[in-house]
């Protein structure tokens, strides 16, 4: 179980723009949250910083009690290896089949073959890409390819699970079978962070949700935070 | 004290069975380079020949500085002087040369060549000359001087070997003294000279394989760049992410050593017939020294260390650069 708590978080680039302003948030462990915010509202960043692709310009973020940022290189792999990330541009390995792309977290973190085979195919099968497992990514639709990122993602049945626009370039029926499935992740104890554009989709969830205007938080905006994610101004 | 309490919850530590996993990532990293090599086979030959070539080049100067240096400790024995006599001298004035010689303490042998002896040992050589024996048997009289070999003790100097030379030229039945230590003195300054150019083109040439094989493994990075910016984020270590394209530079490395060993073969048969003709002339017997196993494999080896030398530069800079390491 790992909690995620950014304390007094601020982003700024090297051009001086502030992409995230004194965000200070906590999510208990086991939590679902969608992150909301027009484009450019910092949801991108916000992500980037939990998994340690970028480093805050002030204030900390924590995961599991360990400030992320002051993660040696050596350890942030391990880090990584309990982390599933779905990218809003999918980066999927054009000259490696569908089965591989899904496969890459597994090999890194040197299963087993058998366990691989079965767990890529546990995860292909939860996304209904089963049949498309030999197929190079350029192959299949952006929707597709969009599910193949989500597989990769939950293969290695990480503790935490951010999500970067999943259900952008999806149709609302299996948006729906998507969310059901990291619901199940929650249920099991992962904390997932989503962030969307899909109002809707957020509604019909009914999970707390954290907005972003500006980079900053908006309470106004935010909802259902009470009793599991507190939002701190 | 907080950040030691976060050491202790750390749950991000290094997992179970490092050294067995990472075994396996050198079994399958090797694997992928054979494939990854044999499948670009123009390009790695390519690489390969060019590090063969920076190789080879060193080698050869190392080889010709070795036998050079075999051939003068071959000489050593025979250092000294000849003394050459005026074509028409006494017999008596000979014997003087020889008895004087014989009180000198840095003389071990002087030994006589008659003027007959002399013509009959140039004849016994040219033998398979049928013009060179016609023209002596045309001439009146055997136009070769005596003369008198000295071999001087192992420790004479050059110093030594010249006073005598000065004190020998003196007389007047002599009409030439010729120090044969010049010559090693000559191979002396022409090794060293081979061996500081050996060290300096080696070191230039070590730089050009360097370049050569970072350049190639540079190209490999780029076409797999997205790649491992994907295994960043799912949690590659950083020696992951760079052990297949170290793997590259040492299979560039060794198959330019391969090359350069290949091509020193080569130089060295092309050259084996004007050596030994060279050698023969000396009476030094043609015996190659230096390409041995050790010196193969040591050729092999600087190549592989090399390679990874580059690869190791090629995936340090791009790897930061990219803000991946």
């Amino acid at each position: 179980m790992a909690g995620i708590v950014l304390d007094n978080v601020t982003k700024q680039f090297s051009n001086g723009y502030k992409a995230l302003e004194e965000i200070s948030v906590t999510f208990d462990a086991g939590t679902m949250t969608f992150l909301t915010g027009h484009s450019g509202a910092g949801k991108s960043t916000f992500l980037r910083l939990l998994i340690g692709a970028d480093e805050p310009t002030r204030g900390r973020v924590l995961v599991g009690g360990v400030d992320i940022s002051q993660l040696r290189k050596k350890r942030m792999p391990w880090y990584r290896r309990s982390v599933g990330v779905v990218f809003q541009d999918h980066h999927l390995l054009a000259d490696r089949s569908v089965f591989e792309n899904v496969a890459l977290p597994l090999r890194i973190g040197h299963f087993p073959a058998k366990e691989i085979a079965s767990r890529v195919r546990g995860a292909l099968s939860a996304v209904d890409l089963l049949d498309k497992e030999k197929l190079l990514p350029g192959f299949l639709s952006t929707g597709e390819q969009q599910r193949v990122g989500i597989a990769r993602a939950v293969v290695n049945r990480p503790k935490i699970l951010f999500a970067d626009e999943p259900t952008g370039n999806l149709d609302p029926t299996l948006s729906k079978t998507i969310m059901d499935l990291f619901s199940q992740f929650r249920e099991i104890g992962t904390t997932v962070i989503i962030a969307t554009h899909d109002i809707g989709l957020v509604k019909d969830m009914g999970q707390p949700t954290l907005n972003l205007i500006a980079g900053r938080l908006d309470p106004a905006g935010s909802s259902g935070l009470v009793g599991q994610t507190e939002v701190r101004r | 004290m907080e950040s030691k309490q976060s050491e202790n919850l750390d749950p991000w530590g290094k997992p179970v069975g490092g050294f067995a996993n990472w075994l396996k990532d050198h079994g399958r990293t090797f694997n992928e380079t054979t494939l990854f090599v044999s499948q670009r086979l123009a390009s790695s030959l390519f690489v390969w020949f060019l590090v063969g070539i920076a190789l080879s080049l060193p080698g050869v100067l190392w080889l010709a500085q070795v036998n050079l240096q075999a051939v003068g400790e071959g000489w050593q024995g025979r250092a000294g002087l000849t003394v050459y006599f005026e074509p028409v001298v006494d017999t008596q004035d000979i014997e003087d040369v020889l008895l004087d010689l014989k009180k000198v303490p840095i003389v071990k042998t002087a030994s006589l060549t008659t003027s007959d002896q002399a013509l009959q040992d140039f004849i016994a050589q040219t033998s398979e000359s049928q013009d060179l024996r016609n023209i002596l048997e045309s001439l009146d009289a055997n136009p070769l001087p005596a003369s008198i070999q000295i071999t001087t003790l192992d420790s004479a100097n050059f110093i030594q070997l010249e006073s005598l030379q000065r004190r020998l030229s003196a007389q007047k039945q002599i009409n030439d003294v010729v120090i044969e230590k010049t010559w090693l003195e000559r191979l002396a300054d022409l090794t060293t000279l081979l061996n500081r150019l050996g060290w300096i083109l080696g070191l230039l040439f070590a730089f050009g394989a360097i370049f050569v094989t970072s350049a190639s493994v540079r190209l490999a990075i780029e076409s797999r760049l997205e790649e491992l910016r994907v295994m960043a984020l799912v949690g590659a270590t950083r020696g992951q992410m760079r052990r297949p394209f170290i793997y590259f530079g040492a299979c560039y490395g060794f198959g330019g050593g391969v090359m350069a060993v290949m091509f020193l073969a080569l130089i060295l048969t092309s050259i084996e017939g004007p050596l030994q003709a060279l050698l023969g002339s000396y009476q030094v017997p043609l015996q190659v020294k230096g390409f041995d196993g050790a010196f193969l494999l040591w050729v092999v080896g600087v190549g592989v260390a090399l390679g990874i030398i580059g690869a190791w530069v090629a995936v340090k800079q791009r790897l930061r650069s990219a803000q991946i390491l």
